[in-house]
């Protein structure tokens, strides 16, 4: 019966709540899609056009033939490369920095490594603002010759985000107790064994989670990808700057890379989706 | 105060009919395995989950339609559920502050349930340096603060290790004396729904088997379950068949059990032939030699000293009994010795009903 | 051959000293039990035996070696663990053959093992489901197969039934022993369960505060402990001990309390042992008689508290004149009420004579 009266008192309030983070969160893309396929002369009509009556295909057409518009005299520029480009550097990254992150976080969370204080210590690192080691990176590189290289873009994707993932998935590790691992050490595992069949297996949901989150941070990083390339390499952020012409800037087309640079990561939620529910509501050992 | 109630729970028949009348200011224990419905017929009278039928009544008042908090009841839960941010005083205060009772009205009520308890001295420690029995106190503090018609426990010293559980069962008890308040007690310790109650109410897979005294209880079973849950050692049970000849006689196999006494319950009650002896460790007697014509005889397999009392189990035919004698009994496994019965306390149940006739 | 000594072992977790120069040693193919309270350092003792941690001091022999910098894989040990330590994603076919698979043994002869195993501890329904589907006692017996699959030098048991029901547990512990007799192993066990101990173990250590008090075969625990800790922990209802004053007079000797005792056969060793003339009298609550009517001169005078009755006796509590409370086993379903004056007495050779400074037993 309380269960009930519970329901009805969360019921309208909680509702109402719930709608209106709804709608916060989602009209900017919503105002995108539709941004996406209205004909030029919408793009910045006021009163805004919500849906258009005609669907403006071109939008789309155009960012992949790079044809021009005649009217604003520019070229719609061509997206195929960027894709592949942010595909490259986001993957590699996000696995390298998983990689990272999964050895450093056994050292954190099993073996204490650093001290009590290092997660903390580690997280503060990525308090900085990034733009602050832009510069001295930029020239690091140079001398390294990674600058406009997929290396150096991977690397610094992989570097940039490792406290994140160590972080994550040091917490995933601490859910599983270490008995776990002891046991199997007793039973005849070494101590690196035990971490990587006994352990690594339970929080696999758990390294689902992480590479969702780095690999959303990677595709969407910018700063890092601006300074650090030019021209040879470019990724979808980057790029999206350039549908700013002498005459303006192209929503339209710009809109629809947009909606086409988010559908990687939907579908990529979607897959692993199963996996991350499992991951985040494992329920772990009890007693 | 009296509860009565009348209970069945559709979903898996948790609780299968449950009829119970608790009286007022006594200790009342649920008593059974996992699973049997105890935990499930506490949340019940305390509000947080309804009864698929039956009626629950507070003092003649029907209460199924109330929420938890208007049932005055204190319900202390297996883990305590204690606030690990505020101190004891603050815990124990929370009930009180939430019903908008003035500071300094609440201050005495704290003191008075302080003292009861004796954590007086601990009132300013915070959850994370309490010991365990500490901790339970408070939790039970918290809940009579409110000055509650029932006070509910559900299992409160399953976490104590062994020798603090024997302290805090006489603690409870105690304090429960002192103020006169109704309790109901939900435990899977045989000894400590013993030790405690007022009365027991043994259940089994959502049905109530017995719900009486504890002396009714240990004395006379109504079913196979109840002698065997009662009781430790656990009760002996050995197969056999009843004959009439020479006024009644179980057959075991290798002897046979004189119960001349009930011979003609027996023959009345039962349904068959097939009956089973329940005996209780303590109610058998061990000999070296052959005492009477009833004794009979067994094979010794364990003999363990336990401080004052040496626990030995015996073989009959192919049964294993134990059986509890005082420690200047000796013997070692592999020799041959002489037990009887008391028949005075000793249990006939039908084996197709697991009724206890006798 | 598999002894296990320890010798001056002592341990500490963030400054706080769990293991204080313990030393013991266990015999081959022995039942050897430690009993203390949670927090004594029981764990902490089986987890330095298995490997998974170091000790600060000292050093411990499996079979004569020193192992100290042996890692747990080498050591040849078996342990559960008081959680268990269950794999959450594997069946319970593969949970008890996990350790049999670390050592590559073939297939066919896991498979023969895991069986038998599951025979013989009733849990062969299980072998195909995953432990979030167990009960306790499922749970329990699965991780015990696991620790008993291999035939290690040593099995280590840390606590195996306190999270099992009341009843289970009683079943278990039988099934227990049979089990540790047929395996015929080095089989360490610890409880803080004295019940448990006295009935499974051949010894017992009896440990608190990381501080060993005694080493013993029940009977000698229950008869003869050497300090008020090991009394304290063995036996159930637990000792009770009231603080008398002693007094001498002429060539005998006396502890006076709530019971008058004639100590005079033990004057010579309370004035060569004790520290003070504060003594403690230790009296068993099973030694001590219960009657309606006073009997002999020792008789302290009090009324009842509260009794319980469990069914085999009844425990009763009494409180003298002197404001001191006693506890005594009484008949079972004897006619005892709340507020009956009644008169105590203790069965006559059956008391300790305990140093109050030191908590030594003296007699």
């Amino acid at each position: 019966m309380s269960e009930e009266v519970l329901e009805e008192k969360l019921g309208v309030i909680g509702w109402i709540v719930i709608v209106i983070g709804l709608i916060l969160t989602l009209f900017p893309v919503f105002w995108i899609i539709s941004t996406s396929i209205k004909p030029m002369g919408q793009w910045l009509t006021y009163p805004p056009v919500f849906i258009p009556e005609k669907i403006a295909v071109e939008n789309y057409v155009n960012i992949f033939t790079g044809a021009a518009l005649f009217t604003t005299f520019a070229n719609v520029p061509v997206i195929t490369h960027s894709i592949v480009d942010s595909a490259i550097c986001s993957v590699f990254g996000t696995l390298f920095s998983i990689a990272i992150g999964i050895l450093a976080a056994f050292g954190v969370s099993r073996h204490k490594l650093g001290g009590e204080f290092f997660p903390v210590f580690l997280l503060s690192a990525r308090m900085a603002p990034p733009i602050a080691a832009v510069i001295p990176l930029l020239v690091l590189y140079s001398i390294l010759g990674l600058v406009d290289t997929y290396q150096g873009l991977i690397l610094a994707y992989a570097c940039f985000t490792s406290p994140y993932s160590t972080w994550m998935i040091a917490s995933f590790i601490d859910e599983v107790p270490v008995e776990l691992e002891q046991s199997a050490q007793v039973d005849g595992l070494s101590t690196i064994e035990s971490h990587f069949k006994v352990t690594l297996p339970l929080i696999k949901g758990g390294l689902v989670a992480t590479s969702l989150f780095v690999f959303i941070l990677n595709w969407s990083e910018f700063l890092l990808a601006l300074c650090l390339t030019h021209g040879k390499i470019m990724t979808i952020p980057v790029q999206i700057r350039s549908f700013t012409v002498y005459s303006g800037i192209l929503y339209g087309p710009q809109s629809a890379f947009g909606v086409i640079a988010i559908i990687p990561l939907i579908i990529f939620s979607l897959i692993i989706q199963k996996h991350l529910v499992r991951g985040l509501t494992f329920g772990a050992v009890k007693r | 105060m009296l509860d009565k109630l009348r209970k069945e729970f559709g979903r898996l028949v948790a609780v299968n009919d449950l009829s119970v009348e608790v009286e007022d200011r006594s200790l009342v224990s649920f008593l059974g395995p996992s699973g049997c419905g105890k935990t499930t017929t506490l949340r019940m009278i305390a509000g947080l989950i309804r009864p698929t039928s039956g009626s629950i009544y507070f003092n003649d008042t029907l209460v199924n339609e109330l929420k938890p908090q208007e049932r005055k009841v204190g319900l202390v839960f297996q883990d305590y559920a204690i606030f690990p941010t505020m101190n004891a005083f603050d815990n124990i205060a929370f009930g009180l502050k939430v019903r908008g009772i003035p500071k300094n009205e609440i201050r005495k009520r704290v003191m008075e349930i302080a003292e009861l308890l004796r954590i007086k001295d601990i009132l300013e420690v915070t959850p994370g340096r309490m010991t365990q029995s500490e901790l339970q106190s408070v939790a039970v503090a918290r809940t009579l603060v409110t000055n509650p018609s029932v006070l509910l426990l559900d299992e409160p010293l399953s976490n104590l290790d062994a020798a603090f559980r024997v302290r805090m069962r006489a603690e409870l008890k105690r304090l429960q004396r002192e103020i006169a308040q109704t309790v109901i007690y939900v435990t899977h310790d045989q000894i400590e729904a013993m030790s405690m109650s007022d009365k027991i109410a043994v259940m089994n897979y959502g049905i109530l088997h017995q719900y009486d005294t504890p002396y009714e209880i240990y004395n006379h079973p109504k079913t196979r379950f109840v002698a065997s849950f009662i009781g430790s050692p656990p009760m002996n049970f050995i197969e056999g068949t009843f004959l009439e000849d020479n006024g009644g006689f179980v057959d075991i196999g290798v002897s046979r059990i004189n119960v001349s006494k009930y011979g003609n319950m027996i023959k009345k009650e039962s349904s068959s032939p097939e009956v089973t002896v329940g005996a209780r460790p303590e109610d058998i007697e061990v000999f070296h030699k052959k005492e009477s014509r009833d004794s009979i005889e067994v094979n010794v397999e364990v003999y363990e000293p336990m401080g004052d009392e040496a626990v030995v189990d015996v073989s009959i035919g192919g049964t294993l009994v134990r059986i509890t004698t005082p420690i200047t009994f000796s013997a070692n496994p592999g020799e041959k010795k002489y037990v009887e019965f008391d028949t005075d306390k000793i249990h006939i149940i039908d084996r197709r009903t697991e009724k206890v006739i006798v | 051959m598999a002894s296990i000594r320890f010798e001056n072992v002592s341990k500490s977790f963030r400054r706080k000293k769990v293991l204080d120069d313990v030393s013991f040693e266990v015999k081959d193919k022995e039942f050897f039990c430690i009993l203390g309270p949670p927090g004594a350092g029981k764990t902490t003792l089986f987890r330095l035996l298995a490997g998974v941690e170091k000790p600060d001091e000292g050093k411990i022999y499996i079979d004569g070696q020193v192992v100290n910098d042996v890692p747990p894989r080498y050591r040849d040990v078996s342990m559960l663990f008081e959680t268990l330590a269950l794999f959450p994603n594997k069946t319970g076919f593969e949970n008890i053959a996990f350790p049999l698979r670390i050592r590559k043994m073939p297939e066919d002869q896991i498979k023969e093992r895991v069986l038998t195993v599951a025979r013989s501890l009733k849990i062969e329904h299980l072998l195909d489901r995953e432990p979030r589907t167990f009960s306790g006692g499922e749970r329990q017996r699965v991780a015990l197969a696991k620790t008993i699959i291999r035939r290690p030098r040593v099995f280590l048991l840390d606590e195996p039934l306190s999270n099992i029901d009341a009843l289970l547990r009683l079943n278990m512990r039988i099934e227990l022993k049979r089990l540790a007799s047929e395996l015929g192993q080095t089989i360490m066990y610890s409880t803080h369960d004295q019940a448990e101990a006295t009935s499974m173990g051949q010894r017992i250590a009896v440990i608190d505060k990381g501080v060993i008090h005694q080493i013993g075969i029940p009977s000698e625990l229950y008869n003869h402990p050497v300090d008020k800790t090991a009394a304290l922990f063995i036996g159930s209802p637990p000792m009770n001990f009231v603080e008398c004053a002693y007094e001498e007079e002429g060539n005998k000797s006396y502890l006076r309390g709530p019971f008058q005792v004639d100590t005079t056969e033990y004057t010579r060793l309370i004035d060569e042992n004790a520290t003070s003339k504060e003594l403690i009298l230790g009296v068993r609550p099973e030694h001590i008689i219960v009657s309606k009517e006073p009997t002999s001169r020792k008789v302290a005078e009090g009324i009842i508290t509260s009794f319980e009755p469990i069914g085999s006796k009844t425990i009763v509590h009494v409180k003298t004149r002197e404001d001191v409370t006693i506890t005594a086993v009484g008949l079972p379903w004897g006619d005892y009420s709340v507020g009956d004056k009644v008169w105590i007495d203790f069965e006559p050779d059956k008391f300790h004579i305990i140093d109050k400074k030191t908590d030594k037993v003296l007699a």
